[in-house]
């Protein structure tokens, strides 16, 4: 019988390979595949999280635990989906209009995707108009905007403005990101949060998801 | 020897010059967009010709002469011959952005995408396909990764390495050429001569070549440098090599005419944190650097130049072991990296170059006040006893107003006794 611990192990260790393995493992022995995201890999992110906050991880290797984690929730995504398994949330994702820079914010959607939520990634240089659209055609809760250039910050504020105009501000938390903004200059746009990092972000978004 | 380079020399030996030394424009991250030089030579009143854009990712603006002087410019720059593009800053053509006239290299060759984004072709080819995209009324170039297929168990190191090889004798004639130019002007000069960027994350997806190979794609790069450290290491090994030989035929060719030599623009900080822990940089950047520097200072009186953004005083103390001598931009908005500090723990071993103001906020969002006021604090603490080069943290954005540009510059010379 296949040790589970070591779907939690391979995530921490960025071990792709083995999480697909375990997880396939598991499948084949009827695991519930809600049980797997919930008591195994969720918390493997979280770990993650954690080491990523106090530097003993960094940039690579939060990202080598992501594919880890996605390698496996590519298998168990469907199997949720058919028995009506809710996420933690549903977030719309992007680097806001005239900013193509995505590291950061690959690295904010995959640790949300490990926490649970289902993530609606729609790239860089994302308009507010697309914005709008994804999060009418998912019920998304959440906007996280990720932007790395302080030429390209006022597009969070456009955004913002957008998703206001358009009637939507008071179904969806904004959590803005990225290396030139600040807890004031959220403020001052309106968002409802700020992630300093990927691993901010995420507890962020799990207490807005609280109360969405 | 001219006053200028006099005043560089002094301060990078550590020794108090007679004003705080400034730098603009003499390398691809001490820049100013071009859309920032156009304004200034207007609040100069100086010729209103179209400036030239000599570095085509950045969209960065040539400073010629007159503004070199109304600025009050101490450092001059030699740049590699072919851009981020691949093509030559040479044989200006007109150009247009955001509706300022400007004049970019004859190759800088463009077209509109269906967004009305602007893409740029590697070496001006059009039938290539487009290594960089500039968003519709946007500033300047993104590279665009072209990341092919790859197998893992097949993965060539030479693939990465197509665009570091020997100088040719063009290259070398280029470089003498460009270095007597610039050491003609009486400033004191910082070169480079390319080739020595270990893993500089803006030049691994090969921007300027036709059909890049290898890793390129940026996460994938990021990710080997934990899980395909050997193929990394095999990379810079045999780049550090090639770099070596061009650097002693340079060498051969100028002797110690420059005096300061860019040698890489890698990133190892984030706003909060850095990319990689210190043990991770020693073992895989160190040894690299260590050696390009340790030739350098035993074979030159150049001195070492290294770039990196964000919160990176931890690498402070192994950056000065490898033997670089200059830090830029020092980032001092970033986790840990307070002036104060800085200066009074590595203020004798390592010269600041940058620093002088930020640029995420006072300098672009700020009011001339701020500007002034956090300048001349700056300048306060790392100017005592040298080791300081006045220049913004990194390169002065689009969109940033003249009059903050303006009073920067005031709030130097004042500092400096000028005003």
């Amino acid at each position: 019988m296949v040790d589970l611990a070591e779907l939690h192990q391979a995530i921490l260790n960025g071990d792709a390979k083995r999480a697909v393995a375990v997880t396939e493992l598991a499948l084949a022995e009827h695991a519930d595949p809600a049980e797997l995201v919930t008591n195994y890999m969720i918390p493997a992110m979280d770990e993650v999280g954690r080491r990523f906050e106090c530097e003993d991880y960094f940039v690579p290797e939060l990202l080598l635990s992501a594919r880890a984690m996605k390698g496996s929730l590519a298998l168990l995504r469907p199997l949720l989906a058919a028995r009506g398994t809710e996420p933690v949330g549903r977030v719309v994702i992007g680097t806001v209009k005239g900013d193509l820079h995505d590291i950061g914010k690959n690295l904010v959607a995959s640790m949300l995707e490990g926490g649970g939520f289902e993530v609606i990634d729609l790239g860089a240089d994302v308009s507010p108009q697309k914005f709008i659209e994804a999060v009418q055609s998912s019920g998304a809760n959440l906007v996280c905007l990720s932007a790395l250039l302080t030429v390209t910050m006022g597009s969070m504020k456009t955004t913002i403005e957008a998703l206001k105009e358009a009637g939507m501000r008071d179904r969806v938390r904004v959590l803005v990101g990225g290396a030139p903004v600040t807890q004031q200059y959220a403020d001052e746009i309106g968002a409802d949060g700020y992630g300093i990092n990927a691993s901010v972000a995420v507890a962020l978004a799990r207490q807005m998801a609280k109360v969405a | 020897m001219h006053e200028s380079r006099r005043r560089v020399l002094e301060t990078i030996e550590h020794r108090q010059p007679d004003r705080v030394p400034i730098d603009f424009g003499s390398t691809g991250v001490t820049g100013v967009h071009v859309s920032c030089v156009a304004a200034l030579r207007n609040h100069y009143g100086l010729d209103p010709r179209p400036v030239k854009v000599h570095e085509p990712y950045q969209m960065l603006g040539l400073i010629d002469e007159d503004l070199k002087q109304a600025m009050g410019i101490d450092v001059d720059g030699v740049f590699p011959r072919k851009t981020m593009f691949g093509f030559p800053a040479e044989n200006w053509k007109p150009w247009t952005l955001n509706g300022l006239d400007v004049l970019v290299p004859e190759k800088f060759n463009t077209t509109v995408d269906a967004n009305g984004d602007t893409l740029i072709y590697p070496e001006g080819d059009l039938s290539a396909g487009p290594s960089g995209r500039m968003p519709k009324g946007f500033h300047f170039f993104d590279t665009i990764v072209r990341q092919k297929h790859f197998d893992e168990e097949h993965l060539d190191p030479a693939d990465n390495l197509e665009e570091f090889a020997p100088l040719t004798d063009d290259d070398l004639a280029a470089i003498v050429a460009d270095v007597r130019e610039a050491a003609g002007k009486g400033r004191a000069v910082i070169a480079n001569f390319g080739g020595t960027a270990f893993g500089d994350i803006a030049l691994v997806p090969g921007p300027f070549l036709k059909d890049p190979r290898g890793i390129r794609d940026i996460t994938e790069w990021y990710v080997s440098t934990t899980s395909r450290r050997d193929y990394i290491h095999q990379i810079f090994s045999r780049q550090c090599e090639i770099a070596l030989a061009n650097l002693a035929r340079i060498h051969e060719r100028i002797g110690n005419t420059v005096d300061a030599v860019f040698i890489c623009g890698t990133d190892f900080g984030t706003q909060t944190s850095s990319f990689c822990s210190v043990p991770a940089f020693r073992e895989l950047w160190m040894p690299y650097y260590a050696q390009v520097c340790g030739w350098i200072h035993r074979h030159t009186t150049w001195k070492c130049f290294k770039h990196s953004c964000g919160s990176v005083a931890r690498f402070y103390p192994s950056l000065i072991e490898a033997g670089f001598d200059l830090i830029n931009p020092v980032q001092c908005s970033a986790t840990g990296m307070e002036p104060e500090g800085l200066k009074t723990k590595y203020g004798d071993r390592l010269v600041f170059w940058g620093g002088g103001v930020d640029t995420q906020k006072t300098l672009p969002f700020g009011t001339p006040s701020e500007v002034r006021e956090q300048v001349l604090r700056r300048c306060e603490v790392f100017a005592p006893g040298g080791g300081f080069v006045f220049n913004s943290i990194h390169n002065i954005q689009a969109g940033t107003p003249v009059a903050n540009i303006a009073a920067m510059l005031d709030a130097v010379q004042k500092f400096n006794g000028r005003a």
